[in-house]
């Protein structure tokens, strides 16, 4: 049970001439749950993935946490398999689990052995529906999360400083407001909000469930009504669409603490979306793996090999949301530096990369790169289902995904540089230091 | 315009089924290899026995140092040049220092493995050490130690290591120290990189789509022209554990606390009945009694774990949890009760056979992908399970009664034995 904090990034952008995909079978059942179906029976091991299309983006103000707490309370068991009778048979039969919690989804997830499918089918469908909670189970996980919380935030510096920054960059929405929930908030969550958040969100009208692995589509199919069509569909979610003001100021956000022993600086850009824009996404994408992604990325080159000023910088675009997406960059200095010093430096350097460093050649490299990358996510079973449903929750088609390459071929040299010009003027920004 | 590339192949239905093959170079390297046509990639898992266990004295940290500098350039090719003709190919190779060995996972699309294993054999044998790129790794590396230190849970483990295993060489920290790192120089470098890559240390397991002439000709290039090493690179037993309790204060609202108990060496007779042991106590993600009791019914930590860390002629329990302040030594005291608990009353037979099943279960996950079997063949030799582990397992699962488990608990576990080290600033009681 975990947060996603930097979320799975989409690796499977294909080449016309090999025309690679998943080949994902899709239905919808009356109620408005969407089944797919990846199969792949090379071992007998199914993977299944419950997504549902909300995360801490639906909480009232003043619930921060309560889409993270549900998902910790979904473990609690039912009227017909109390307790944790779900994990139990998980893992009796060699099954492994978990879950977890982002702005803008949830998910659950199963690896088993497939023999077993028609069983854990039968439990995921129950959970949505007829899940029993005592006040007592809400009272002690309760205090598991704020232990939770403890240890990813309040012990850890580095994480104070990110959640800071975003609630600079994004005052007005979601995004701005921690996954796990502000302290006070979490401590402030009752029976009731618990209760009325699962019994509003929690159906099939919200919901997709993947399968990938050892099984075939029209058995999936048959399942899947077997135990999902008597849950009755209720409303779907209403995402109340904030938009954050432009930042008329210059933010810079500092986190001083004496356990720190290295010194490091990190800016959060407020973005555009695939849901944007796919093409001109993909593109900003490709442009910050030229600028900033790996160790030989034009930043690297830079900084690391040839100034020696730090020992590693770099960054990437994450355009998977529902809302604004975020540009992220780090620099590890070798030496101390003023914050402001080490942001003069890569603001200098990025508007005369992005002029004379983004070539053709580093281009095609990365469209390469991008291809080999979209083979290996095929190697294995919940990677599939992994990248079909984050990016069906925030809202691209599975046409969008399988057809992504048509896209990619079309990214020229000139709609790069476009994005990444566009990037270079962006103000929406915020700028942070973790120091001693 | 879509249309099926990959026509995933049924290769092993059941356990019976998986057939690998044990090949043998013309210089008589031995690996293992599965041909699975499934997906266009080949995934080698490789493994040479010392790692950071024979680093160099006060220059702890050169072999995982040594392991970094392996993707900088090769005789032929710059870093720069090395990292671009991998994206090119869309081959992966990284190496991992362990304790014990260093590990090694190259992968490559099949369509590109001429140019991909003629890169693995450049990065293996002729590694460039630049000293412009070492020191630049050094001052990575440094960071990442600095980093390290200032992260309660790595800084944690680190202590632990260090007061745990005292005198044996397991207590130094695998990435050294930034005085130890300064001291390497490129001729040491080169040297340990002979001194740790010989043919005798070395185990792989392949698995991918491609045929059984062309893989025997790849590992021979690559392998083939290390040399034998007559030096015993296997880890002595820990003879003196540390018991107690350490701490180490540190200014922060949770502390961190790390556990120790003697273990067990892999290729043990007792092995699985110690990991079956080890599943019911804190093994077993939602399952354990660790977790249910501490977490789910006390709700005093997040997270709660144990697990077996299994060597050549030794091996150990390690375990962990973070919790406030106040609820620190509550919590060891918890630990200490499960202990006991399960030295003195063993485990029931449910638990037993549901932890029988598990094992028996989990097993086919390791045929998911190339990579994770490359991996079950590299492993099963390093530890030498033997030719016929794969089909010896169940059996040895299916054999273990509760007599015997829990007559090897009551021997094994006890709550005198166990080590705690916290980092933090706990309240006493």
């Amino acid at each position: 049970m975990k947060i996603v904090g930097i979320l799975f990034i989409l690796l499977f952008c294909f080449e016309s001439k090999s025309n690679i995909n998943f080949n994902a079978k899709s239905t919808t059942l009356e109620n408005g749950l969407r089944l797919i179906v990846v199969e792949n029976p090379r071992a007998p091991v199914v993977a299944q993935m419950m997504w549902y299309n909300f995360g801490s983006n639906i909480e009232q103000r003043g619930k921060s946490g309560l889409a993270h707490f549900m998902e910790h309370l979904m473990f609690k068991g039912t009227k017909k398999f109390p307790n944790s009778y779900y994990s139990d048979y998980l893992s009796k039969i060699g099954g492994s689990e978990n879950a977890f919690t982002s702005y803008d989804y949830t998910a659950y997830y199963q690896i088993f052995p497939s023999q077993h499918l028609e069983k854990i089918i039968e439990l995921e469908a129950d959970r949505m529906n007829n899940l029993t909670l005592t006040k007592k189970n809400v009272e002690i996980e309760k205090k598991v999360i704020l232990e939770e919380r403890f240890q990813r935030i309040e012990s850890d510096p580095s994480a104070q400083l990110d959640e800071s920054m975003r609630t600079v960059l994004f005052p007005n929405d979601y995004y701005g407001r921690p996954i796990i929930g502000w302290k006070h908030e979490i401590e402030n969550l009752s029976y009731d909000d618990v209760i009325d958040f699962y019994k509003e969100n929690y159906n099939p009208n919200n919901a997709i469930l993947i399968l990938s692995g050892d099984i075939k589509f029209k058995n999936a199919k048959k399942l899947v009504n077997k135990y999902y069509k008597s849950i009755k569909s209720s409303q779907k979610i209403k995402l109340n669409k904030l938009n954050n003001p432009d930042l008329k100021t210059s933010t810079n956000v500092e986190l001083s603490n004496e356990n720190v022993k290295q010194q490091i600086w990190k800016r959060i850009y407020r973005t555009k979306s695939y849901n944007d824009s796919m093409t001109q996404s993909i593109a900003l994408d490709l442009g910050m793996k030229i600028l900033a992604g790996g160790t030989s990325s034009l930043l690297y080159e830079e900084f690391v090999n040839k100034k020696k000023i730090f020992s590693m910088v770099g960054g990437f675009f994450q355009g998977l949301t529902k809302g604004n997406g975020y540009i992220y960059f780090y620099a590890i200095p070798n030496k101390k530096i003023e914050q402001s010093e080490i942001s003069d430096l890569l603001d200098k350097f990025i508007v005369q990369a992005i002029d004379e460093g983004i070539s053709e050649e580093k281009l095609i490299l990365e469209k390469k790169k991008y291809y080999f990358d979209s083979i290996y996510g095929m190697d294995g079973i919940l990677k599939p289902a992994e990248i079909i449903g984050e990016a069906l929750t925030i809202g691209l088609s599975l046409d969008d995904i399988e057809n992504w390459n048509d896209k990619l071929d079309k990214i020229n040299l000139e709609m790069v540089k476009k994005e990444l010009k566009e990037f270079s003027k962006n103000r929406n920004f915020v700028t942070g230091n973790l120091k001693n | 315009m879509r249309f099926i590339f990959l026509f995933f192949l049924l290769i092993f239905k059941s356990l019976d089924a998986f057939e690998y093959k044990n090949l043998k170079t013309n210089s008589g390297i031995e690996f293992w290899f599965v041909e699975d046509k499934s997906i266009p990639i080949v995934s080698v898992s490789f493994s040479f026995r010392g790692g950071s266990s024979i680093d160099i004295k006060d220059k702890n940290g050169i072999s995982n140092l040594m392991t970094s500098l392996l993707d900088e350039g090769t005789r032929n090719l710059t870093s720069k040049q090395f990292k671009n003709e991998m994206k090119m190919n869309g081959m992966k190779l990284s190496f991992s220092t362990q304790k014990d060995k260093i590990d090694g996972i190259f992968q490559i699309i099949s369509a590109q493995a001429k140019d991909g294993f003629d890169l693995f054999y450049e990065a293996l044998n002729h590694p460039s050490f630049n000293k412009v790129d070492i020191n630049r790794v050094k001052r990575q590396v440094i960071s990442s130690i600095k980093i390290d230190e200032s992260d309660l849970s790595t800084l944690a483990s680190n202590k632990f290591n260090q007061h745990f295993f005292k005198d044996h060489v397991f207590s130094n920290n695998i990435k050294g120290s930034e005085e130890s790192i300064k001291n390497v120089t490129r001729t040491d470098l080169v040297n340990f990189h002979k001194k740790s890559f010989v043919k005798n240390n070395l185990v792989i397991g392949v698995a991918g789509n491609i045929n059984v002439n062309k893989i025997k000709k790849y590992i021979e290039l690559v392998f083939g022209e290390l040399k034998d090493n007559q030096q015993n690179y296997s880890i002595k037993q820990f003879k003196a554990l540390s018991v107690g309790q350490k701490m180490f204060e540190m200014k922060t609202p949770q502390s961190s606390v790390l556990f120790g108990h003697p273990g067990l060496e892999r290729n043990n007779e007792n092995f699985f009945a110690l990991r079956i042991a080890n599943y019911i106590l804190g093994g077993g993600g939602f399952q354990s009694r660790l977790y249910k009791n501490i977490r789910e019914k006390k709700g005093l930590v997040y997270s709660i774990y144990s697990y077996l860390l299994s060597y050549e002629n030794d091996g150990v329990i390690v375990g962990g949890f973070q919790t406030r302040n106040k609820s620190v030594f509550q919590t060891i005291e918890n630990v200490k009760n499960e202990w006991k608990k399960l030295n003195k009353r063993g485990i029931t037979k449910s638990e037993l056979d549901n932890a029988k099943a598990y094992f028996n279960g989990s097993f086919t996950r390791n045929f998911t992908s190339t990579l994770s079997i490359a991996r079950l063949l590299q492993v099963v030799q390093y530890y030498e399970l033997g030719a016929d582990y794969f089909i010896k397992r169940e059996k040895i699962i299916n054999s273990l009664n509760l007599e015997k488990v829990n007559g090897i608990i009551s021997e094994y576990f006890s709550n005198e034995k166990l080590f705690f080290m916290i980092v933090g600033e706990p309240e006493k009681k």
